[in-house]
């Protein structure tokens, strides 16, 4: 009955650790139905340059933030129509002390300024660290504009403007079934092998279950932003008894034992499948994380900025985690501001802006910045009309992209001019179709990654529609990078 | 209890324990399902009887102790020994009725407003502040100290269908949050349509939602009505994102395609509805008006010169009428009826009571048993929640221990619902009999207690689906949404300190500076003297089984329980201490188990 207990001496590989020069292109031209993905266990480790490490880290702003407000069109004839649809939720460019910082950049014209509470955002743009990318969102297919949306026979995401379906889109990128596997968690089934411990996920998690990270063979490792090497794992019997020591493992093994167990029920099976994973991957973090070294970069003291630094300290330690690719998640919540959106946002705008730099600052002083990126997504943007002194809920929006891989000082994408009349607006509360899919932002992001061309299909099934005009599947265009971020 | 008395009092246990073991012709198949690998395996308290076909089915027969044990883990939050007795010896249908008529303990509004007393007189200031932990403690002492155990556990389930959370803005109100659980302690047997009404025109869910206040549409000034609490009212508390079948499974259109129960236009119309509404004690209409711990606890009034006027297109072509002179309290009234009437309603609100109760993939034709009482209680009466409470326990699904024999059977069981199981299994208690348990440590551990779901999606969502087994079968397990490694650390973490270190509860004072000695009396401990007794070499086997019967009804392997025994047998039975603590690591290891952390 007992499981075969896997003896892998998972310490060989701790210090040897080394970075996969290579991307998926070598291990899966073929691989691309689900059943095959179990054959990537198989592969060999690829020994490379250890300066091949890459990692991104996903910011989700939880419940949909009015990003409307926070990238602001500047130049007069767009701040006037934003002004006018906006009413009493437009910030007003000319206040003193000001509520719009004004961005380093002109594209023929058009000037953008960032929300007053992010000034270190402002500065990271400037320095060229961090772009925006303008009015993306979830879309299966591209829609043109509102007739196209009316007549055009277009799949529309399930669930438009619903929290859950669009948060979970967000992650999935697939927006026309619910799924619980998200695009990090498929470019990590592909690129999992890169990594030379195979206990220790490539998915990090500081918000616990999520999405993005779940792939159809990889399951996150949780931690918190407190955890350490000292707090992590099973608490024990104190260490002054005598025999504490073989308590604590004749304890601990029991519940190895337990978890371990073959089982039919299904839900038995699966909690001892991640009882087991937890227990392995725990014992390596607890032994890399007792080799971080303090940064000298300050963090806040907020969730976020902890988060961050946690992520920071878990980069830093990488080589004892065996791993070349690393995939972050953190989750920033209560964005829904249907209620009181502009105090709201002068409260939580800060933390965000904080946050990103210091671990922008962070990165740099690990002498990483050119090998880690940091994105935001959300639910959705917010209708650009108030509902008296909040917002509600609508469809593509602005997003923040920071880190030395990424082109900087750029706005990416298309800002739409934001009136009422516009013809991507599809409603009288002002909601707008993306001009971006978020297959395309994910697309970019994943090449950068290491996924061969050939596999983008599998991280991202409806990319295809965007890029073919002859029907799907087709192969991506050469070079393909339709944003052109990196 | 002596333990002159204790001892003559277990003895019997030990002989009534094996008497119905030996005399009840139930059929055994707990644990059958792992006879698939040609490995026997049969728990030791469930002795040799193997025939008799599925008795427990049939009415008039009663319960095994397993079988009784099995049902308070569908029926309660958390149970002792002598409430599984107390089953088996009383019949299920006859508990169910017992439960559904024994009477509420007390409001937990006026237990929290007594704390609130307390805090006031003890500084003498009669502006003295509450403080959240008064719901906290309020909960608990209610639910320790109470025995309508079925009202517990619907009440604890609604909270989890119509959500509010202390992660909101008015994160610190004991009397919002106390009042608002009022709702479904009063109405866990009630009627559906009247919870709704309640929550409708609750202070609490108006700001969770954010509907308090909220004016009518002003187009020239391009503000419209807040669309939050006509969304979720529909997605989340009624009929759901698609139309259902009444056995809970989508309708397909001529394409194959579900079909959406509404669009943005209905949300608008909906939005309209829910405009006019402010707090209750106060004279005008408006937003930034102030508010006081009191005004959560008065129902929202309508001021209708703020409330949209004029038709509006619900759902199913259903149409409010153009009301003059404008009448909101009736266009809501209309909008809930809608929403109430609406087909979806009952195999929506069924099949997540049955999730919550019973099993994460009740089948079809459970959910439509269900839903149809859920339409009509037999007495034309629509909605009418004791009947369908008693339609989803008495069901031969759920009560036939057969069921699990399914693989797919079952459910993970929330984690805070194990934290209360483990202090109701061993009767927490103080020396003065009141509590004061703010759970702090529960929520860091595992990220659940009451109102405390990081949104209005609850903890879990009913179609959430972990990878792997569940994901590749299309099955949902919304309880593996909380289930990480850091919860599944934590889980068995806070058991370290609940139950081997001996702190079950989290007590803190009452106002800032209250002395400790104030509420030295007020501190929980576990009672654990019956199982203590049986910690030795020669009886740790039937420690294990009662273990197994009290908290797995039964559903430990040999294998396990093995397991347990072996690693419990490295304390020294020959000094006290350790004897001691074999009894905790018992316990410790049965809890996380994953025979015991699924209930099936």
């Amino acid at each position: 009955m007992v499981k075969k207990r896997r003896h892998i001496s998972r310490r060989k590989f701790i210090g040897e650790a080394s970075c996969a020069a290579l991307g998926s292109t070598t291990f899966l031209s073929s691989v691309l139905n689900l059943g095959a993905i179990n054959t990537l266990a198989a592969r060999p480790h690829i020994i490379g340059s250890s300066s091949d490490y890459k990692a991104m880290v996903c910011i989700l702003l939880a419940g949909g933030a009015d990003t409307h407000n926070v990238l602001i069109p500047t130049e007069t004839s767009e701040y006037d129509a934003y002004a006018a649809t906006r009413n009493d939720l437009a910030l007003d460019i000319n206040a003193n002390p000001p509520e719009i910082l004004d961005l380093d950049y002109n594209d023929n014209g058009l000037t953008y300024g960032v929300h007053a509470g992010m000034p270190n955002v402002r500065d990271m743009f400037d320095d060229g660290d961090l772009s925006f990318l303008a009015n993306v969102g979830t879309l299966i297919e591209p829609i043109s504009d509102y007739n196209d949306y009316i007549n055009g026979g277009k799949q529309i995401p399930l669930g438009l403007y619903s929290h859950s379906d669009q948060i979970m889109q967000w992650q999935t990128s697939i927006p026309q079934t619910r799924s619980g596997i998200g695009v990090g968690g498929r470019m990590a089934d592909l690129l999992h092998a890169m990594n030379s411990i195979p206990d220790i996920s490539m998915n990090i998690s500081l918000d616990g279950k999520n999405r993005f990270q779940s792939g159809n063979d990889i399951v996150e490792y949780a931690i918190n932003n407190d955890t350490t090497a000292q707090n992590i794992g099973f608490d024990g019997f104190p260490t002054w008894w005598s025999n504490s020591g073989f308590l604590n493992m004749t304890k601990d093994s029991s519940i190895n034992s337990m978890v371990a167990e073959s089982y039919a029920n299904i839900f038995q099976k699966t909690f001892g499948e991640l009882g087991e994973q937890t227990i392995e991957s725990t014992e390596i973090f607890k032994a890399a994380l007792g080799n971080v070294v303090p940064l000298n970069t300050t963090f806040q003291p907020t969730g976020l900025s902890q988060d961050l630094q946690k992520i920071a300290e878990v980069i830093s330690v990488r080589s004892h985690l065996g791993s070349c690719r690393q995939i972050f998640f953190t989750t920033f919540g209560g964005w829904d501001h249907h209620d009181d959106v502009i105090n709201n946002q002068n409260a939580m705008l800060p933390i965000l802006n904080d946050a990103l730099h210091s671990f922008n600052e962070a990165m740099k002083e690990l002498g990483i910045h050119d090998k880690v990126i940091t994105f935001t997504i959300s639910d959705f943007a917010r209708t650009l009309t108030s509902n008296g002194n909040g917002s509600d809920h609508a469809w593509g929006g602005n997003q923040l992209i920071m880190g030395g891989p990424i082109t900087g000082q750029q706005i990416f994408g298309s800002y739409p001019t934001l009136s009422l009349t516009n013809p991507l607006n599809v409603s009288d509360r002002g909601r707008y179709i993306p001009t971006t899919s978020v297959d395309e932002f994910y697309a970019e992001v994943a090449l950068w990654f290491g996924v061969s061309p050939n596999d983008l299909d599998y991280v991202l099934p409806n990319l295809c529609n965007f890029y073919s005009t002859s029907g799907c599947p087709a192969a991506p265009p050469a070079n393909y990078m339709p944003i052109g971020m990196f | 209890m002596n333990s002159k008395f204790k001892s003559f009092a277990l003895s019997i246990w030990a002989f009534m324990f094996l008497v119905s073991v030996q005399t009840q012709g139930q059929d055994q198949i707990i644990g059958m399902s792992e006879n698939i690998d040609n490995v026997t395996v049969e728990t030791s308290s469930q002795g040799t009887t193997t025939q008799g076909i599925n008795t427990l089915t049939q009415d008039g027969f009663k319960p095994n102790l397993n079988a009784a044990s099995r049902f308070l883990a569908q029926a309660s939050l958390g149970y002792s020994f002598e409430d599984i007795e107390e089953v088996a010896d009383m019949g299920i249908e006859d508990w169910i009725d017992n439960q559904i008529a024994m009477p509420k303990s007390f409001n937990l509004l006026d237990k929290v407003i007594e704390y609130h007393n307390f805090r006031r007189d003890s500084l003498g200031d009669p502006e003295a502040g509450s403080s959240i932990r008064f719901w906290d403690y309020a909960w608990w002492q209610y639910h320790v100290t109470s025995d309508d155990y079925l009202r517990q556990r619907i009440a604890f389930a609604l909270s989890e269908l119509l959500v509010i959370s202390r992660f909101s803005n008015f994160n610190n109100e004991p009397y919002a949050f106390s009042d608002y659980y009022d709702i479904f302690m009063d109405h866990a047997f009630g009627n559906y349509r009247d919870i709704l009404t309640d929550v409708t025109y609750h202070a609490a869910m108006a700001r969770y939602l954010t509907f308090m206040n909220n004016p009518k549409s002003d187009t020239i000034e391009n503000i419209f009505p807040d669309e939050n609490y006509a969304r979720e009212i529909m997605q989340l508390f009624t009929i759901g994102l698609y139309e259902l079948n009444n056995d809970g499974t989508e309708k397909v259109d001529t394409a194959g395609e579900f079909i959406p129960t509404y669009d943005n236009d209905d949300i608008a119309e909906f939005s309209k509805i829910f405009t006019g509404l402010t707090w209750g004690d106060r004279t005008t209409f408006g937003k930034f008006y102030p508010h006081d711990d009191t005004s959560y606890v008065v129902p929202l009034q309508m001021f209708n010169e703020y409330h949209e006027p004029g038709v509006k297109d619900l759902l199913n072509g259903f149409q409010v009428p153009d009301r003059v002179p404008v009448d909101g309290n009736a266009d809501i009234d209309d909008a809930l009826d809608n929403l109430f009437d609406h087909p979806n309603t009952g195999p929506f609100v069924c099949r997540f009571l049955i999730q919550r109760l019973v099993t994460s993939n009740p089948s079809p034709a459970y959910v439509n048993r269900v839903a149809s009482v859920f339409n009509d209680d037999g007495t034309g009466t629509r909605g009418n929640l004791g009947a369908v409470v008693k339609a989803i326990l008495l069901d031969p699904i759920a009560k036939s221990c057969n069921s699990a024999i399914d693989t797919t059977f079952g459910m993970l069981r929330e984690p805070f619902i194990r934290y209360y199981q483990l202090n109701r299994a061993f009767d927490i208690n103080t020396m003065s009999g009141n509590h004061r348990n703010d759970m702090y440590y529960v929520q860091m551990f595992v990220e659940q207690k009451p109102n405390t779901s990081p949104s209005v999606f609850n903890f879990f969502q009913y179609d959430y689906q972990p990878i792997g087994s569940v994901e590749q079968n299309n099955l949902f397990a919304p309880e593996f949404q909380i289930t990480n490694s850091q919860t599944i650390t934590g889980w068995i973490n806070g058991l370290y300190r609940w139950v081997i270190n001996g702190n079950p509860a989290d007590e803190y004072d009452l106002y800032s500076g209250e002395p400790d000695s104030n509420y030295e009396d007020e501190i929980g401990s576990l009672d654990l003297s019956d199982e203590e007794l049986l910690a030795d070499d020669e009886h740790l086997h039937m420690l294990v089984d009662r273990l197994n019967l009290i908290l797995a009804q039964g559903r430990l392997s040999s294998y396990t329980e093995q397991v347990i025994i072996d690693a419990v047998k490295e304390f020294d039975q020959a000094d006290a201490e350790d004897l001691v603590l074999r009894t905790r690591l018992a316990i410790y290891l049965v809890m996380s188990s994953p025979e015991y952390l699924i209930n099936r």
